[in-house]
């Protein structure tokens, strides 16, 4: 039985990597006697996939993990059993079963919306901005990549949407996962290096709002039918 | 900004920020003003280290047991973090409250390797305390050590204000009781002081004088009049009935044991005459199998950990061993929790054991020849010969390791060329044997891998080299070169310590209170982290023996067996003439058995400390299901 999870991660556990909240569930499981599947093999895992990895400093409202059972057990049931054994910060918020044929929340979620509290100086037209910015033709950025020579990309057909919430405070709608993807660093830098008075901002002024499937430019959720197709 | 909000602003700035969170799962977290004493619990290196460490899990909930005693933790902050502090205006905080630490009670340090010294001076400094017991007063927390290395707690006497020397599960809970009591009653800091001094196995060493004569040795150690002369280290007796935490903290970084610990059994008496732990740790002390079968249920779900660690300083000498592990991996096999074994003897049992919880997939075998040639391990009492090196060598690899790391000290009493030359023969003729079981092997078996790993001999206190001179520099280097040399090729690894870390951990193991002003000079010119080779500067702590005269020949150099040593008002329960009769042993090549197998080799401990053998371990061995 393979059941797809959205949580929270919150404040207290802003520091924690992604590998880090792994093992926080994989010993959850365990203390709340959650009966989970197991690879095979010499050294047997939890059959356990996580969303795309939340950077650290950065909190999540709604984040995503799978994980298979080894026995059926209600959704409602085992939200409630785990939500005993998880540590402040992490929050269950909705457990459904899908199909075992479902395709892994990391192929499936391609968009993110990231919400960032912004350093812009005051009195800006920040819709004015962001108007500009989303009329560029092209907006290149150097990207830094482990052990490989940097490169330059363009985050243009990549983001999507940027919105006001509250002053200085902005939702961008971008690319996520293998087939394209954003980063916020590289975001706040292009923002940066055009605009004379924004400045760049540390992941602890952003939350992700939420990661979605994006189909002919409507959002959909990981659960919704129209991924799972169940 | 609270702190909470401060933290949680800044920590991006600093590597590995789960470091400085706190709330880890299990954590024990009381309301300040609901209770009448607060201790934090202060471990002078990295959390990853301090969190893999027993003693201090031990003492964090025995003490929070009870409700009117607040008890958080303290680790010592990267150098990033420190300048973070710095910067921000944050002092030393405990995790769980994130309170200050200097406004608890007691802030209890654990000595557990001479290289965290300056570091303990740095976070008294940190929680903005005066460095020296003789400049605080009663406002200040108490500053009290205990630990590894409290059996020599000389060098940083001056910093503490008491030592609690020996198991501190025995005592600590009423020492921290009347801590509180003389705090309430308003006592001067001296006054205090000399009413604790009445406590078991309490040192404060304000209250001892020390002498030198003009050779610069100690000619008295004098304790202030109505003072104990010696102060009695404090043993648990019935291990098995003893508390055992089973609430353990889960952390969310790894950290260097990220298992769960059962500690199976306390001590060892194989009486190797480098190691102060098998001196300081006896008598030997066992769990029951149905104690440990217990605990690890217990542990195992609290804390969702897959694995078990069994650990002790000789594990497989516990008596019920074999039946223990076969219990337990019963037990476990369906729940997929894995066992562990902390230390492995250089024999076939241990391999047979290890196979048996089937380690094989997780790394290589490490076993312990100390000594490269029969004859050196003779002197050393490492009870093993070459030949149980290559029958366990070859069992490992029969049963599908292909990768062994040999452990060996350089600079051993007495130790000639050809002792060094036997460490390559050894390693190569294990290697050779790996190479041929892998030849004759029907399964696919990695290339053999032997790793060499070969620390400094430093004479310790309270064993029988105490008096022997420690080897110099140049002596280090050219052993080590030679290794260099004829350790290299395809299939072997070689490794070793940094010739001035081991030189200076020398000066201090045998140090006396006179190197107080070289740590504080040290810490001020930035020696932090001092046992983590990336931070270890050795221009520093030059500089720093130098500015105060100290010559390093005068702590390296030998003892003579008459001498006043400066531990000598400690009692370990250790009769000096017998570290002396295996002192001359060790000089004429002599064997001591263990006097668990054999005839009692009076070293008195049985007999001194109204402590006593407990090998229960194969008793009362009961169906679990």
């Amino acid at each position: 039985m393979l059941i797809r999870t959205k949580y929270a991660k919150l404040k207290p556990l802003r520091y924690i990597s992604h590998l880090e909240l792994m093992n926080v569930l994989r010993r959850a499981f365990r203390r709340a006697e959650i009966p989970t599947a197991f690879t095979g093999g010499f050294n047997p895992h939890v059959k356990l996939s996580l969303s795309q990895p939340l950077s650290v400093g950065m909190t999540g409202c709604s984040e995503y993990f799978d994980l298979e059972l080894a026995e059926e057990m209600p959704p409602k049931i085992f939200r409630e059993k785990l939500s005993v054994f998880l540590p402040a910060g992490l929050e269950l918020l909705e457990t459904r079963e899908v199909s075992a044929a479902t395709k892994s929340l990391q192929a499936v979620a391609d968009t993110a919306i990231y919400r960032i509290t912004m350093n812009i100086d005051d009195g800006l037209d920040e819709e004015r901005i962001i108007k500009d910015f989303m009329s560029l033709p092209e907006i290149k950025v150097t990207r830094e990549r482990r052990n490989k020579k940097d490169r330059v990309i363009d985050l243009k057909p990549m983001i999507h949407n940027i919105e006001i919430i509250d002053q200085a405070v902005w939702d961008f709608t971008v690319s996520t996962g293998s087939r394209g993807n954003v980063r916020t660093e590289e975001l706040l830098r292009a923002l940066a290096e055009r605009f004379e008075g924004i400045k760049e901002v540390p992941e602890v002024n952003i939350e992700r709002r939420g990661l979605y499937k994006r189909i002919n430019d409507e959002l959909y959720q990981p659960f919704a039918k129209k991924v799972t197709g169940s | 900004m609270n702190l909470e909000e401060k933290l949680d602003k800044n920590l991006y700035r600093v590597s590995k920020p789960e470091r400085y969170i706190g709330s880890e799962w299990n954590q024990i977290k009381k309301e300040w003003d609901e209770v009448r004493t607060r201790v934090v619990l202060a471990f002078p290196d990295v959390y990853e280290i301090g969190m893999s460490h027993l003693g201090l899990k031990i003492l964090y909930h025995l003490l929070n047991k009870r409700d009117d005693i607040l008890c958080e933790r303290v680790y010592a902050p990267w150098p990033d973090m420190e300048e973070l502090m710095e910067k921000e205006e944050i002092p030393l905080f405990s995790l769980e409250g994130k309170h200050s630490v200097n406004k608890f009670d007691i802030l209890a340090f654990t000595l557990q390797y001479e290289m965290g010294y300056t570091n303990i001076i740095n976070m008294i400094n940190l929680a903005g305390l005066p460095l020296y017991s003789n400049e605080r007063n009663r406002d200040h927390p108490l500053v009290i050590g205990g630990g590894a290395v409290v059996y020599n707690p000389e060098p940083v006497a001056p910093f503490f204000d008491l030592f609690f020397i020996g198991e501190a599960e025995t005592g600590i809970v009423n020492l921290v009781d009347k801590i509180k009591e003389y705090r309430e009653e308003g006592l001067l800091r001296e006054e205090m002081l000399r009413k604790l001094s009445n406590l078991p196995g309490v040192y404060i060493p304000s209250l001892y004088q020390i002498d030198y004569d003009n050779s610069g040795r100690i000619s008295a150690i004098t304790p202030a009049d109505g003072i104990k002369e010696k102060i009695d280290r404090q043993i648990i007796s019935d291990l098995d009935k003893a508390f055992y935490p089973t609430e353990f903290m889960v952390p969310y970084m790894d950290i260097v044991h990220d298992r769960a610990t059962l500690e199976i059994s306390r001590g060892c008496t194989r009486g190797c005459r480098f190691c102060v732990a098998g001196m300081s740790y006896r008598p030997v002390r066992e769990r029951k199998i149905s104690t440990l079968v217990d605990l690890a249920d217990r542990i195992l779900a609290s804390t969702g950990y897959d694995e078990v660690s069994l650990t002790s300083l000789s594990t497989v000498d516990y008596s019920g061993i074999h039946d223990l592990i076969r219990i337990l991996t019963e037990r476990y096999q369906e729940k997929k929790v894995s066992i562990s074994l902390s230390s492995l003897r250089v024999d076939e049992f241990s391999v047979e054991l290890a196979r048996e919880i089937q380690q094989v997939r997780k790394s290589g075998l490490t076993f312990a020849p100390e000594a490269g040639t029969d004859r050196l391990r003779k002197v050393i009492n490492k009870g093993i010969k070459e030949d149980d090196l290559f029958q366990a060598a070859e069992a490992a690899f029969k049963a599908g390791w292909s990768s062994i790391k040999l452990y060996f000290m350089l600079g051993l009493p007495t130790e000639t060329d050809e002792d060094v030359d036997g460490i390559v023969d050894l390693a190569r003729r294990v290697l050779e044997i790996g190479r041929r079981i892998r030849q004759e092997s029907n399964n696919r078996m990695k290339p053999i891998q032997i790793h060499v790993s070969v620390s400094t001999f430093i004479p310790k206190p309270f064993t029988p080299f105490q008096w022997v001179a420690m080897v110099d520099k140049e002596e280090i280097l050219k052993k080590q070169d030679y290794l260099r040399k004829n350790l290299r090729g395809r299939g072997l690894k070689l490794s070793w310590d940094e010739p001035d870390l081991s030189v200076l951990e020398g000066i201090f193991a045998r140090g006396d209170r006179r190197l107080a002003p070289v740590l504080e000079t040290a810490w001020k010119l930035g020696a932090r982290f001092d046992g983590w080779n990336e931070l270890f500067r050795s221009d520093i702590w030059k500089k720093a023996l130098q500015v105060n005269g100290i010559n390093e020949q005068d702590y390296l150099t030998s003892r003579n067996t008459g001498d006043i040593l400066p531990w000598a008002h400690i009692n370990l329960g250790i009769k000096e003439g017998f570290l002396q009769k295996e002192y001359d042993r060790a000089l004429n090549e002599e064997f001591t058995p263990d006097c668990r197998f054999k005839s009692c080799t009076g070293c008195d401990i049985c007999f001194s400390l109204d402590s006593t053998m407990e090998i229960v371990g194969a008793d009362n061995i009961v169906n679990q299901d």
